[in-house]
């Protein structure tokens, strides 16, 4: 289980190619059975594939800090879009661990996410706060 | 029923047009695909059930997923939702529906945004998203 020691470890993930098939697949899951809107047009929560899941997946693979996918629960997420994701970018994610607290037996950790693309620009922000059942082994 | 996109102006208690979605396994099968996420909890059901949930779940980023479609249909654009927020307080189970309102708490001339209020409820009840903000960048 993290603990505040582990406040400040930052995370970078493998560039992501935001691929045309890649949203197009996204957005029609979101959609379900419906028709998709916008064809072509970036949801703005295609953000958990090329901003939340690939840090959070650099995060999992810390042995030290010991969070494991089995019990982790997603309690609360924001985004902020300072420049729009556009399809053809390529863009490399971070998530940073903002802090962690213990409460009720169960582990709050906060991760701060950032994503850049080819220019340098940030084309997204986040925080998630993840909740760990268990008070560890 | 206002939107900003369709050149309405946006004023503060304005309501979104509601999105409503009844969420089957196959789409948060397809959304575990798309997404990458493959959490057992949300495609297996007996090891959905050995975590203690009646059940699989959709994943709380798919629920978040239809917010921020509703909110970008109220945009008129996706690249005019500049921030969009929520707490996952209730799973959606599959074949429940889902439906996303929101409201415009205040609206800023200078900065040409909006603010809005949003929740996300389903077909028994559940307060599945709470405390939903979103940020949108009104069409100038």
């Amino acid at each position: 289980m993290p603990d505040l020691s582990h406040v400040g470890r930052r995370y970078l993930a493998p560039g992501q190619v935001v691929s045309a098939e890649r949203v197009a697949d996204y957005a029609s899951a979101v959609s379900g059975a419906g028709e998709v809107y916008l064809p072509g047009s970036v949801p703005p929560t295609f953000a958990a594939v090329y901003c939340l899941l690939p840090s959070l997946a650099e995060v999992l693979a810390d042995a030290e800090l010991g969070i494991e996918l089995a019990g982790l629960i997603h309690a609360e997420q924001s985004f902020e879009w300072p420049v729009p994701v556009r399809p053809g970018d390529v863009v490399v994610a971070s998530a940073e661990v903002a802090s962690v607290e213990s409460k009720r037996g169960m582990t709050f950790v906060t991760l701060e996410l950032a994503a850049t693309n080819q220019s340098g620009d940030t084309v997204c922000r986040g925080r998630s706060l993840l909740l760990l059942r268990g008070a560890g082994r | 029923m206002t939107a900003p996109g369709a050149g309405q102006e946006a004023r503060p208690g304005d309501e979104m047009t509601p999105l409503s979605r009844t969420v089957s396994q196959a789409q948060i099968d397809a959304y575990a695909d798309a997404s990458g996420d493959h959490n057992p909890i949300h495609v297996d059901p007996e090891f959905a059930r050995s975590v203690g949930l009646p059940g699989t779940i959709a994943h709380g980023m798919l629920d978040m997923a239809i917010l921020g479609e509703a909110v970008g249909r109220w945009a008129g654009a996706y690249d005019r939702v500049a921030e969009l927020a929520c707490r996952f307080s209730k799973p959606l189970l599959p074949g429940d529906t889902v439906t996303c309102t929101g409201r415009v708490v205040s609206v800023d001339p200078a900065a040409g945004t909006a603010t809005l209020q949003l929740e996300a409820t389903s077909s028994r009840g559940d307060r599945v998203l709470t405390n939903g903000r979103a940020v949108v960048r009104l069409a100038g």
